[in-house]
């Protein structure tokens, strides 16, 4: 097996729920030694997050928390018992990187805010994953991925002109505060390789997603144009640049959509040849963008009717014969058992889970042509790895690891 | 120069789908040095224009994604001299960024591989619609082509009563994009890593597809383990069976996304009261309300869609911003769903400096744009200079290829 490229870092991992641990899968999938650090008491709900494989709840059989935590480890720690406070210490000490998503203050009411943490270990870098973040005046205000993205705008801008949001049907937000968390930390391990130095990072969920539509607000800060106006959001249609067609359309079947979308006049063109020259393609009126644009209601009325004729992947393997963007819009089914491009890259892993037996993943990207990412792991049973990891990272002996669990620390 | 990547030299080759990656780099502090053709980047030609006239250098869309960068024009097409100084550049860089199609740097000759044989620490990412390799490595992709495949989009949009026939939603601000540059700034930081302890660059294959397929959060798990396909929701989660609503409208006509109401007793104690003085939700004093397990929505309890209504009627009742501050000094994780400018308006994100001006041709003033959705202690961000004009850089950046030739 290849080196990993993260192979040294230790993070020492109190996130829980989805974006803090998105961030850590990102850091294990490279290599990191991620430890988990869990608190069965107080465990991570996710771990009780449907889909559940069985009747009931174990903490170990959540598909959702499976597919996020691969390649971590769990220990099982009461950071609220003396004891246990001493030990989650000595692992900070052991550490590269601290990183959690509790709410604002949490930390700090543990004693473990990042002057603290410094004292413990001086090079750490502690990255913290927060709605707000750690400052300004709603910093004690809360967020779940769903608020946030309604609070930074990306609700907003998705969804058809005139009726409600349709917004994200999933907590992209999560996903997305979570690589920002990881862009950072490894940004900050690489100044750390530079200067020795390490730092504090404060990630605001809303922050880290209203930097996704910075053209929409400069384009009220310089044209005075809100996206709260007539017409907007655009539903499928192009926002800037302003091009026809670009929609989705039905194709056979129930509920089948391709995505389409045409830049230039050769594309325009090719779309043409695709749907074999219909005589209303020839119409003036459709010749140049500006005429499509202004015909449009029309226009995707008549390549709908040409689409409704095939299946959606008929479709997509005409159009990008012919040299035009479009693409299915896949379910998670179609990627997992029709796409043909995911299975020839060799996506999917299956690895063993300690209580569900063989376990399926998705791959790691970007692929590193000498140091790959890899899926090594399944996610860990919670506790897992308890003992192991106070033996080999904090050098305690049997006796003390004993001595420790019968004190009611290891739970 | 600040932030965690200063003295950190890439060149970038970009266009539209991977200048958000660029910009993630040059805002953490690398010189990132974005070679284009004589008429520009595509990426310049994609509005909102400053007053709206089109022009290389008034693309609010290009300055937003082209911060903390430099431009030097390079006829890569058309120069062998001006290839030559492109090798020369990256015989001395750290990093170098491209999203041309497969195959298409190599037929000018200046492949990832050449690049790596005259500098062996470089790392060269290749950011691509669906990979270097594969049945679709060659295909045509967009930002919607890509949220398509990925599946994103199939998870937004919806209820059938909301709006009958409607197809998946695509959100806007070229998410494909952005979350691709996500990971190819991933890649490049661990590949640095790597090369910290060995001295070794390398190749990196960033594909779109790949980057949006692993971002759908339930989407992909409700299949693999349980082997049911979600179905979309008006501004909720997509779920594999129908969920209670999430959004509602307040007096002033804006929408707010609320849930979780009332299902542990901490919260409902702060709720009840708060309605009640509204004079809603009188019958809450009830005992039947008594039970957290009554008031859970989805089990189907007549108390739980009773709350459910009483709520909507108070939020009908009562203006956005008291309902959202109201909420979340009650510990609930609500919000208001806000068009991208109307964060401009929200003074918190002032208290922390998230954004900041610019200027640039056509706008004296300074205006306001997101800054960095981070704040480093050690190595602050700061916007160290705009987007470039187009070639604003090319003499200093001639220079540099003339001194590298040399070393």
């Amino acid at each position: 097996m290849p080196d990993l490229p993260l192979s040294g870092v230790r993070v020492c991992d109190l996130t829980w729920i989805i974006a803090g641990p998105t961030a850590t899968r990102v850091l294990a999938d490279f290599g990191a030694e991620v430890i988990r650090v869990e608190h069965a008491q107080a465990a991570d709900a996710v771990r009780f997050g449907r889909p559940i494989v069985g009747d009931r709840p174990t903490m170990n059989n959540s598909g959702f928390w499976n597919y996020i935590n691969r390649n971590k480890k769990s220990i099982l720690l009461n950071a609220r018992h003396p004891m246990g406070g001493d030990l989650l210490r000595r692992l900070i000490a052991e550490s590269d990187v601290v990183v959690e998503n509790f709410s604002s203050g949490i930390m700090a009411s543990w004693g473990l805010d990042y002057l603290q943490l410094r004292e413990i270990r001086e090079d750490i870098i502690y990255c913290s994953v927060s709605g707000f973040g750690h400052s300004g005046r709603d910093k004690a205000f809360t967020t779940w991925g769903p608020t946030a993205q309604a609070l930074c705008g990306l609700t907003f801008t998705s969804g058809l002109p005139g009726y409600p949001p349709a917004g994200w049907g999933f907590s992209y937000m999560d996903h997305t505060a979570g690589y920002s968390a990881a862009v950072a930390i490894m940004a900050a391990l690489h100044h750390r390789n530079q200067t020795g130095e390490g730092q504090h990072i404060d990630i605001s969920q809303i922050e880290a997603g209203i930097v996704l539509n910075g053209p929409a607000v400069l384009d009220a800060t310089v044209n005075g144009r809100s996206w709260r106006r007539e017409g907007m959001p655009p539903g499928n249609r192009a926002w800037e640049p302003r091009v026809a067609p670009h929609n989705t359309y039905p194709c056979a079947g129930d509920d089948r959509w391709i995505a389409m979308d045409v830049t230039n006049e050769a594309e325009w063109a090719a779309l043409v040849m695709a749907m074999d020259q219909p005589p209303w393609a020839a119409d003036a009126r459709f010749a140049t963008n500006a005429g499509r644009l202004a015909n449009e209601d029309e226009l995707d009325e008549r390549i709908a009717a040409w689409t409704s004729e095939f299946t959606d992947y008929e479709a997509m393997e005409l159009l990008q014969a012919a040299g035009v963007r479009a693409g299915v819009c896949q379910k998670a089914s179609d990627k997992f058992e029709r796409d043909p491009q995911l299975a020839a890259r060799d996506w999917w892993h299956e690895v063993e889970h300690g209580e569900l037996g063989p376990v399926t993943y998705d791959g790691v990207l970007p692929r590193l042509s000498a140091t790959p990412g890899s899926v090594r792991t399944a996610g860990p049973l919670i506790g897992q790895d308890t003992h192991a990891v106070l033996r080999d990272v904090l050098g305690m002996s049997d006796e003390e690891i004993a001595e420790t669990e019968a004190m009611g620390v290891l739970m | 120069m600040s932030g965690p990547l200063a003295g950190l030299t890439v060149l970038e080759v970009c266009d539209e789908l991977g200048q958000f990656a660029g910009k993630l780099l040059a805002d953490l502090g690398a010189e990132v040095t974005k070679i284009e053709p004589p008429d520009g980047s595509s990426a310049r030609r994609v509005g909102p224009f400053v007053k709206d006239i089109p022009g290389p250098n008034r693309s609010l869309n290009f300055w937003y994604n082209n911060t903390n960068k430099r431009s030097a024009v390079l006829d890569l097409e058309g120069s062998e001299a001006d290839r030559e100084a492109f090798r020369a550049l990256a015989s001395t860089a750290d990093v170098v960024l491209e999203d041309r199609a497969p195959g298409a740097l190599a037929s000018l000759g200046l492949s990832p591989e050449s690049l790596r044989a005259a500098n062996p620490g470089l790392v060269v990412c290749s950011i691509t619609p669906f990979g270097q390799t594969g049945p679709w490595a060659g295909w045509k992709s967009s930002d919607m082509v890509g949220l398509a495949l990925g599946g994103p989009m199939m998870m937004n949009g919806y209820d059938p009563e909301d709006a009958p026939g409607a197809p998946p939603i695509r959100g806007h601000g070229d998410q494909g994009y952005n979350t691709t540059g996500q990971f190819a700034v991933q890649g490049i930081l661990a590949a640095l890593f790597h090369r910290h302890t060995t001295g070794e660059g390398q190749l990196i294959d960033c594909s779109m597809h790949e980057a949006l397929s692993c971002t759908t959060e339930v989407g992909m798990p409700y299949w693999l383990y349980a082997r049911q396909d979600v179905i979309r929701q008006t501004g909720r989660h997509a779920a594999a069976q129908r969920t209670e609503p999430w959004l509602f409208q307040s007096k002033d006509g804006r929408h707010l996304i609320l849930y979780g109401v009332g299902r542990d007793n901490d919260s409902w104690r702060r709720l009840k009261p708060w309605w009640q003085s509204h004079g809603f939700g009188l019958q809450f004093d009830e005992p039947r309300f008594d039970a957290p397990i009554a008031r859970q929505p989805g089990r189907g309890s007549p108390e739980a869609a009773e709350i459910m209504a009483e709520m909507g009627r108070f939020i009908a009742a009562t203006g956005a911003d008291e309902v959202y501050r109201g909420g979340q000094e009650r510990d609930q994780a609500w919000g208001i769903v806000r068009a991208p400018d109307e964060t401009l308006q929200d003074p918190h994100f002032h208290d922390r400096g998230h954004f900041v001006g610019v200027t640039g041709e056509g706008v004296e003033e300074p205006a306001l744009m997101p800054g960095a959705p981070y704040i480093f202690s050690a190595t602050p961000w700061e916007l160290r200079r705009p987007a470039p004009r187009l070639g604003e850089h090319t003499e200093e950046v001639r220079a540099e290829a003339v001194r590298a030739a040399k070393s």
